[in-house]
């Protein structure tokens, strides 16, 4: 079995972000990068189906810069068995980050693509899907729990309505959900194994793909950062207070 | 000389600064905190919050003993109780350990300090979740505890505040201002402000602050981290169960709200240079890699004695700067070069439970010149000038020895014949 588990490695969100002057991007001079905590996720469940018995090669995915290969090293440190680099220097949209998985997906031969159900810089929700589509796999998205049958996966998806349990048949594409588990830090023998293992270099061309950008940034907006703060002495003026700025 | 604003001049909202804050303010004196950032924002707010009070020698034991009464005092004052008064072991399980632990429980009794040996069934009986089948000694002190220190800076500045305490915050220093071979303030971003006495309580940053003054203020910014593992029914830690200090495996713990805090001195942590990092640097921002070599030193040593630790724990994990000088203890005092300007610094990881009588002795040194504490351990100028302690870079391999160190050497009497 094999599991492919595409990242992508985004600010960490719980620093202060700015926009650069000119509205097309953020500052990302001194930001620190994470992997997409979806994405880690995803990673987490990929080796828990393997510590419970599925004998499974982990394949982790990113796409962009050499910058990358920090995170993609981290997911080596957790678990994954390989990783690889498909050279991008563009930040792309979510249709072309699923026409560059189904190339690495063709390639792979995965039985499985679990990935974060949606990523935490541009929360589009759509890289996962598309991907379903063009390989024309069924998928089970925003899941809260993950179980191997014989030939299907199980899901649990956490909906509006409340838990929905389907069976999907694999190979299937399985987007992860925030409380399907809690991902792990490395242990020390895993980070000095993980210096050892492979990051495989591949450049888009290599892939055959002639992106097609979609989605144009036309401006960028950074939340008000206006903020009022009142003292109040009692709960009875903090209700009087909230129902003053209540609409 | 130019008009003054307070008559002390704070740098630094931590518990060092805001504990001298206080006490000066319960003296008589007018007292301004100028604070880059948050109230306790830096090394205060990363801390696990444990008050120890058995030290290696017997000065720094009853400074630290005088400092819980303190903190009962701040209760009353405030109405706010924050000490979690839960006991602490020590526990060895090596002969070298295990001779520390003898010559402690004999300092701490020769002081009046209340501390037991303990049995290998009463540590279990204390501690259900620690694993206890090796250890050959331990010792428990019934009057240690630990606090929240969000609560202790709360309970600092609720007291100083009715004093009169003023609290600058997201008010960086640029210069310290000299008159006349004297201290007489600082320039900040809002304007200049004049005092009789400058404190720098600037935890890791405190030596860049000495900088302005050109003074070499020997310590350097350390890496810490510590976990804490979210309750699980299968593990039920009480949350008045002791604190536990394991210096063999490097290091400690406590109870947090349903789960375990277990924190760690490591033998080559993470060194910072606060220069290096961004002028809008937030330390509770810090945010460790799923990598991170430090972290995954902290799980296994936590494993050594908590063996149902392990790297699949649900866990949150807080990382933070700490300020070690070249000795593990602090610097309290002036430099013989510039009268006015005092160091409150260098706390080694242990800021928190030194907070409280730190600034009674810093108060009693701005406003008295002396004190009745014995501060041979902490004299500011102990280093001062000397060979071997004024380029950073040798400052620094210095500090990082001591903060590798801290947990490793052996305490008391043992080790080289006498107290460390």
């Amino acid at each position: 079995m094999k599991i492919l588990v595409p990242t992508k490695r985004v600010p960490d969100t719980d620093q202060r972000i700015t926009l650069r002057e000119d509205g097309s991007g953020i500052n990302d001079d001194q930001l620190p990068f994470v992997i997409n905590p979806f994405d880690a996720i995803a990673l987490e469940e990929a080796i828990r189906l393997r510590e419970t018995g599925c004998d499974a090669e982990i394949l982790t995915v990113g796409i962009g810069s050499a910058d990358y290969e920090e995170q993609l090293r981290s997911g080596l440190a957790m678990g994954a068995d390989r990783a690889i680099l498909v050279q991008c220097e563009e930040s792309l949209d979510p249709w072309n980050v699923a026409r560059i998985l189904q190339a690495l997906v063709l390639r792979e031969g995965p039985d499985l693509v679990l990935m974060g159900k949606q990523a935490v810089d541009d929360d589009a929700s759509q890289a996962g899907p598309f991907l379903a589509a063009l390989l024309d796999w069924p998928q089970a998205t925003f899941a809260s729990k993950v179980e191997l049958t014989e030939d299907a996966v199980r899901v649990d998806r956490e909906t509006d309505q409340g838990i929905e349990t389907i069976e999907v048949t694999r190979p299937a594409v399985i987007t992860t959900d925030l409380r399907l588990n809690e991902p792990r830090y490395a242990s020390l023998p895993s980070i000095l194994k993980a210096r050892k293992k492979p990051i495989e270099q591949l450049p888009l061309e290599a892939l055959a793909i002639t992106l097609e950008p979609r989605v144009k940034i036309i401006d960028l907006e950074a939340p008000s950062q206006s903020r009022t703060c009142r003292r109040v002495d009692s709960v009875d003026q903090l209700a009087e207070a909230l129902v003053e700025v209540l609409p | 000389m130019s008009q003054k604003t307070a008559d002390v001049l704070i740098i630094g909202g931590g518990v060092a600064g805001l504990s001298t804050a206080l006490q000066l303010a319960r003296r008589g004196k007018s007292v301004i905190v100028v604070e880059r950032g948050q109230l306790g924002s830096g090394s205060t707010g990363r801390a696990a919050g444990l008050l120890g009070q058995l030290r290696g020698t017997a000065a720094s034991t009853r400074m630290l003993m005088d400092g819980v009464e303190t903190v009962r005092e701040l209760e009353k004052e405030t109405g706010e109780e924050i000490f979690v008064q839960t006991g602490s072991l020590r526990v060895a399980a090596t002969p070298a350990r295990t001779q520390e632990i003898v010559d402690l429980v004999g300092m701490g009794k020769a002081i009046d300090f209340d501390i037991q040996h303990l049995s290998r069934e009463e540590v279990n009986e204390k501690l259900p979740y620690m694993k206890t089948d090796d250890l050959l000694d331990a010792c428990y002190c019934p009057t240690d505890g630990h606090l929240q220190p969000a609560e202790l800076v709360a309970s600092y500045v609720k007291w100083g505040r009715k004093l009169g305490v003023q609290y600058q915050t997201q008010t960086p220093v640029e210069r310290i201002l000299i008159e006349g071979g004297r201290a007489v303030g600082v320039q900040t971003a809002s304007g200049p402000l004049y005092a009789d006495a400058v404190v720098n309580a600037g935890g890791p940053w405190s030596y860049l602050i000495a900088e302005m003054a050109e003074s070499v203020l020997p310590t350097a910014a350390i890496g810490h981290v510590y976990l804490t593992t979210r309750p699980d029914d299968a593990i039920t830690i009480d949350r008045l169960s002791p604190g536990v200090r394991d210096r063999e495996n490097r290091i400690y713990s406590r109870p947090e709200a349903g789960g375990l805090i277990v924190g760690m001195y490591e033998a080559e942590p993470e060194q910072y240079a606060m220069e290096n990092l961004p002028a809008d640097f937030d330390m509770a921002l810090m945010k460790a890699a799923r990598d991170d070599i430090h972290v995954a030193m902290l799980i296994y040593c936590a494993q050594q004695r908590f063996p149902w630790i392990n790297e699949r724990t649900p866990m949150t994990v807080t990382t933070g700067i700490m300020t070690f000088s070249p000795d593990g203890k602090a610097f309290c005092g002036a430099f013989p070069n510039l009268p006015g300007f005092f160091h409150c610094s260098g706390f080694s990881g242990h800021g928190i439970v030194q907070s409280p009588t730190i600034g009674v002795i810093m108060a009693d040194l701005v406003t008295e010149g002396k004190t009745d504490y014995d501060l041979s351990e902490i004299e500011a100028d102990r280093f001062f000038e000397q060979p071997g302690y004024l380029a950073r870079e040798e400052i620094r391999n210095r500090c990082f020895e001591m903060a590798g160190n801290y947990y490793g050497r052996v305490e008391g009497k043992t080790a080289s014949g006498k107290a460390s």
